[in-house]
């Protein structure tokens, strides 16, 4: 779901074939112990859950590998820094000497320990930037999905469960934002947000905060979320173990809180890595717009956007962000299919 | 009947209202976004800079404004951008649209294309070699954020490669209107083209590779089956019939989007001046009018969408119309 | 001569210097007129293709404040009086065009009696006459134009106009002598500047009965060498030759070569730059992308031309906010700046030179000196950081949070890292937002958006150390609380305001006293350091192999109609 905001898929809030299924669940022993069984056999998915895991713990390394092996600053403009290549001192930033001598270009990329990717129209080490910016691309793109599912879980369920009037003013507020094409409402927020941050009372937000971005993009999938939430819990409410709990007079929260909450919420794990994969896109791509995670932050689209300028003449900038963008993605959307199968293979999101 | 028509209007409506507030509501609240002295010009003098603010009625209440914005967009349609004095928002939008439709629907043919044959092909092919190789292509195509993509095929096409055999027909960026080129509308927008449907072909072979193996294990199909018709009689007039029922109704939903604007970012990439990139550019430069227009154009077609895709499914699920 | 438009073109330009441009400037002397009907029967025609990535707005010589259209309105309308067209600083020069002379003040200063041509045509057909010129002066105000308070406010009258445009009559200011021929101006003081804001597109002499309100995307007629036929900011621009014109002035409105003129809009600069290299555009209004440099430098050499610009790029640093209400603050910023890595970032030293004071070189009042720099002298060596810790040390305001503006484009963007990362090394908490260009510039002159430090350019409207010194830091220039302050530091200066008004009042009588007491206001205000001086920034202008006889204005730039593709 890069450029497009939709293929949220209809059919998820048709109630049609929940509640047997549930029932089937209720039954077996340890739907956890099960999945994890599955998941074991699965080379597929150990495969990618260790490409993410090196990419998790490399990205933890950053602050190692700027220290220790690149030995820069990654967040401090070095524009007439020397470093030694093969045994000579170069400039990192060189102006052209051919022709007329316009322009200058940043060191290509070296190889060596320093400078391995290249440096950006800063003179800053890429390859160091790139872990930074893992850092900053993973920590938003988990917790905003844990934003958006926790709210999607309460507007959902309030919705679904309470039903009459909850249920109309929600499901309109969701009808608009869900009209509202998911970039257009993510640039506008951004532009509104990222000029002045946000103040509420005591509580200050900076515009260079994280936060933003982690707040922005954990509301414009809320929708996307809520609506197979509801629909999952209009099914359930049906359902013949509800009906007969509510004809034993078990009050509504027990019902809610035994029989509804422990269904969605496998839900919503399934939802959890797919909801990381479009995050880390939809992150990459405000920032690539200059209105994610700003400067000095890094992050994988802050890079690329960096990289845009230098395309022609230092493509590794932009290309090296990219290819990290995919891995991950992809790694999480291989464990989103087989956590899918393996816990709730009705659930569908994309 | 009738009743349900016009609570579906209203509906409809609604939604807009909805959203032409919201924008116009998210403008008011950015600072910096008064737009007197945008209008008045650089170090205007403070009458000026009054002046003008009385006469765009910036000084009136905001629900007035609203009323009068929007009354200058759908009824009188002479509002005109903030930004470029003078230029019609209205116009400007429907200028930009055949470009964004030539791009949507140029992709959409190749993604509808090459979703259906790499699901039909993955199911039939379950469990091999193939059936992996496809998904895992598919899954990739998913993964990739669209703009990088674009670029990465502007590096290969416009630079790289350029002078090889292989793009050395690819023409500078921007687009060339169908009725005056048709050889270079189609040249400018093949590589926009793939670079879009990459994602969709993606999520459409998947989804429909799913769809059809659960469609192999209903009952109408093993009797099919069992009846000895041929494979490829069962793929194509059984399977593949219930299959593209929730394909269906996901194209009109991610055609109503695009059409609407969302390529946004393929449209920044190519340099293409589609509906996207004009509300791209109308909300960096907080050109009110120009996002009003080009959001309510957007949010028009994902409504549209919406209604026609239910349509269509009460019109070709006959489990819905049951119920 | 600034706004948005310009600061895109300012983004990467750049220059050689003034004697490669002038080699080639044949007509510059304009004593040449066999020599000029030779080449024009032997170039006339064809169709000049230029192309920019963004349209300037409104198509109203009167309101639009852009340097993109102030030189096309070059070659489509005339004011009483105009800039030279010619090469280099000639364009400096002013010469009479609507008008036969340029009259001599009467009344101590106050009075000008204006003779206007006879035979001189609007593209319409009809003749200009006075009653056309009191028509346009009146209309300056009747359509709010952004210059009425700042150049227009000295004509009798023009205080009622601008209190309420509708019933603007500038009785008494602007009256006409149908039987005489001539246009009166009065004025409530002399001014010394009176001619260059004459002579500025806002006083374009119009039709009496154009519209009355902002002409947006509707061309009105003018009384140049080439009418705009259409216009479309998301589409194109054309521009044809005016049917009815006979040359009158070659300094003033000389005849074109081109038959046609096309403006495209739209186009990314890297589609202009191939297009441009492949023949199908002439000329690109923005500066080509960093990226593209070294390429179109070495393998296109002959098809770049580099000319100096009378601007300059600055930091703004808001003197009623700390940490920059500190002097100290103000004036360590200046030292630590490394001039030289700001010139990389905008592509070169071919491209822009290092500066530390605010009137640009060439320019009246200008005296090369440098005091925030390793080895204070006429020119900037290298930073001093030492001197720049020791003042932070001193000033006491280490650890404060300090936010720099900048513009969303790749230069601005640039330069914002850069001082974000020079003030995090001075020890300061620093962070750095980018936001629109077309919102930045008004968003960073309102005191209620607090900002503490930002990026800017100006370049000149005319050649008048005024036009920057007083423009940016009078104290009138400084309006707490509105969007239209431009004074961005908000710094206020009685001493050197009552000199600003001394050496205006003296530039009446003694032009060359006036510009060394300028010379003296511009050190006065580095003293203060409100703002960062960065560097100078040059044009580059890349024109097809095509196009000839290349020939840069240093008021109006390149003279579009002067060249020829034939």
């Amino acid at each position: 779901m890069t450029d497009a905001t939709a293929s949220a898929e209809p059919l998820a809030d048709l109630p049609a074939t929940a509640p047997t299924g549930s029932k089937n669940r209720r039954a077996s022993s340890n739907p956890w112990a099960r999945a994890w069984r599955i998941l074991k056999r699965d080379r597929p998915t150990l495969l990618a859950a260790a490409m993410l895991a090196i990419i998790v713990l490399s990205s933890l390394c950053a602050p190692l590998y700027a220290s220790y092996v690149s030995g820069t600053d990654p967040f401090r403009s070095s524009l007439s820094a020397r470093i030694m290549v093969d045994g000579k001192r170069v400039k990192v930033m060189q102006a052209s000497t051919e022709g007329l001598g316009l322009g200058v270009s940043p060191i290509g990329p070296t190889w060596g320990p320093q400078y391995l990717l290249g440096a950006d129209t800063q003179g800053r080490d890429v390859a160091a930037r790139l872990l930074y910016g893992g850092r900053n691309s993973l920590l938003i793109a988990a917790t905003s999905t844990a934003i958006c599912l926790c709210l999607a879980a309460i507007v959902g369920i309030s919705a679904g469960f309470f039903g009459g009037w909850v249920d109309k003013v929600l499901s309109r507020i969701l009808d608009i934002l869900w009209a509202f094409p998911v970039y257009l409402l993510a640039i506008s927020l951004s532009i509104v947000f990222i000029s002045q941050g946000i103040v509420i009372g005591p509580i200050e937000i900076r515009a260079d905060s994280l936060l933003l971005p982690i707040f922005i993009i954990g509301i414009i999938y809320v929708p996307y979320v809520a609506r197979p939430v509801r629909g999952r819990v209009l099914a359930l409410k049906e359902s013949e173990f509800v009906l007969a709990a509510r004809g034993l007079g078990i009050p509504a929260w027990r019902i809610l809180l035994h029989d509804i909450l422990p269904n969605v919420s496998t839900m919503l794990i399934v939802f959890v890595p797919l909801m990381m994969g479009l995050n880390i896109i939809i992150e990459s791509s405000l920032s690539f717009l200059s209105i994610g995670v700003q400067a000095p932050d890094a992050s994988w689209g802050t890079i690329i956007q960096d990289g845009q300028t230098l395309l022609y003449s230092r493509p590794a900038v932009a290309l090296a962000p990219g290819i990290a963008i995919v891995l991950t993605v992809l790694s999480l959307n291989v464990l989103g299919d087989s956590l899918r199968d393996a816990l709730d293979p009705r659930t569908k999101l994309v | 009947m009738v009743f349900a028509i016009l609570q579906r209007l209203g509906q409809m409506l609604f939604v807009m209202f909805g959203i032409s507030a919201l924008v116009f509501l998210i403008f008011f609240a950015t600072p910096g976004s008064d737009p007197a002295a945008r209008i008045a010009g650089r170090n205007a003098a403070q009458e000026t800079v009054e002046a003008v603010r009385k006469e765009f009625g910036f000084d009136q209440p905001l629900p007035i404004q609203y009323g009068v914005m929007m009354k200058r967009l759908f009824i009188t349609q002479d509002l005109a951008s903030f930004v470029n004095r003078g230029l019609r928002v209205v116009p400007a939008v429907m200028d930009a649209a055949p470009v964004t439709l030539s791009l949507v629907a140029g992709a959409a043919v190749l993604w509808v294309i090459g979703g259906i044959f790499v699901g039909v092909l993955a199911a039939l092919t379950r469990d091999t070699l193939i059936d992996r190789g496809l998904m895992v292509l598919a899954l990739i195509g998913v993964s990739m954020p669209v703009y990088w993509l674009g670029e990465v095929m502007n590096l290969i096409s416009q630079s790289r490669f350029h002078d090889t055999i292989f793009f050395s027909w690819v023409p500078a960026l921007g687009y060339k209107p169908l009725t005056e080129d048709p050889v270079g509308w189609f040249k400018t927008l093949v590589i926009p083209w793939f670079t879009l449907a990459a994602l969709y072909i993606g999520i459409y072979g998947r989804v429909l590779r799913a769809n059809l193996v659960e469609a192999y294990q209903e009952d109408f199909i093993r009797t099919a089956r069992a009846k000895g018709l041929s494979p490829a009689r069962v793929m194509l007039r059984h399977a593949l019939r219930t299959s593209l029922i929730p394909f269906v109704t996901m194209f009109g939903l991610d055609f109503g989007v695009l059409v609407g604007g969302s390529a946004l970012l393929t449209e920044v990439v190519f340099g293409l001046n589609g509906v996207g990139r004009l509300t791209y550019q109308a909300l960096l430069n907080l050109d009110l009018p120009m996002i009003l227009g080009t959001v309510m154009y957007a949010s028009f077609f994902v409504v549209i969408a919406n209604a026609l895709v239910d349509l269509v499914y009460v019109v070709i699920d006959p489990r819905v119309r049951g119920a | 001569m600034t706004t948005m438009r310009l600061k895109r073109l300012a983004r990467r330009a750049g220059l050689i210097t003034a004697g490669m441009l002038l080699a080639q400037t044949a007509l510059s002397s304009g004593a040449l007129a066999d020599e000029r009907a030779d080449l024009m029967a032997k170039h006339r025609g064809g169709t000049i293709t230029l192309a920019a990535v963004s349209a300037a707005g409104t198509v109203d010589p009167m309101i639009n404040y852009t340097a993109q259209f102030w030189q096309i309105y070059q070659l489509t309308y005339d004011g009483l009086v105009k800039f030279k067209q010619a090469g280099g600083t000639d364009g400096f020069e002013i010469v009479p065009s609507i008008a036969e002379e340029i009259p001599q003040a009467t009344n101590d200063g106050k009075t000008y009696v204006f003779k206007i041509r006879k035979g001189i045509k609007f593209s319409n057909g009809k003749d200009v006459t006075p009653a056309d010129v009191v028509a346009s002066f009146q209309r300056i105000f009747k359509v709010k134009g952004p210059t009425t308070g700042s150049f227009y406010n000295g004509l009798v009258g023009a205080d009622a106009c601008i209190a309420d445009a509708a019933t603007c009559t500038l009785d008494g200011g602007v009256v006409a002598d149908e039987a005489a021929g001539t246009v009166t101006i009065n004025l409530t003081a002399p001014d010394a500047e009176i001619f260059s804001k004459l002579a500025v597109p806002h006083a374009s002499i119009l039709p009496a009965d154009a519209p009355l309100a902002d002409a947006g995307t509707t061309p009105i007629p003018g009384t140049g060498a080439y009418y705009i036929d259409s216009y479309n900011p998301n589409e194109q621009m054309v521009i044809k030759r005016n049917p009815h014109f006979k040359e009158w002035s070659v300094d003033a409105q000389p005849d074109g070569y081109a038959d046609e003129i096309v403006y495209k809009f739209g186009l990314t600069e890297e589609a202009t730059i191939n297009a441009i290299i492949n023949g199908q555009i002439d000329w690109m209004f923005d500066a080509p992308p960093s990226d593209r440099l070294a390429e179109i430098g070495s393998k296109y050499a002959s098809q770049i031309k580099i000319d100096p610009l009378a601007a300059f790029w600055y930091a703004p640093m808001n003197t009623n906010l700390p940490p920059f209400d500190n002097v100290k603050v103000r004036q360590a910023v200046n030292y630590a700046l490394d001039r030289d890595a700001l010139v990389g970032l905008f592509g070169g030293e071919a491209l822009a030179q290092p500066t530390c004071q605010i009137l640009p070189p060439d320019f009246p009042g200008h005296v090369d000196d440098c005091s925030y720099t390793a080895e204070p002298g006429p020119e900037w060596v290298g930073p001093d950081m030492e001197k720049a810790k020791a003042l932070i040390e001193e000033s006491g305001t280490k650890g404060q949070k300090v936010t720099v503006i900048a513009e969303d484009n790749a230069v601005s963007r640039g330069i914002g890292t850069y001082l974000q990362s020079l003030l995090s090394e001075l020890g300061y908490d620093a962070s750095m937002k980018a936001i629109s260009p077309n919102i930045q510039f008004t968003y960073i002159q309102n005191t209620n958006n607090k900002v503490q430090m930002s990026i800017s350019q100006w370049y000149m409207d005319y050649p008048a150390a005024s036009n920057f010194l007083n423009v940016l830091l009078s104290c009138a220039s400084f309006v707490p609380g509105s969007d239209s302050s431009i004074n961005i530091s908000g710094y206020c200066n009685k001493d050197l305001d009552a000199k600003m008004k001394e050496a205006m009042t003296l530039a009446l009588t003694d032009p060359d006293a006036a510009n060394a007491l300028w010379a003296d206001v511009d050190k006065g205000f580095m003293e203060q350091a409100p703002l960062a001086p960065l560097f100078t920034p040059k044009s580059v202008n890349f024109t097809s192999a095509r196009l000839d006889n290349y020939v840069f204005n240093k008021q109006n730039r390149w003279l579009i109609s002067q060249s020829w593709v034939k």
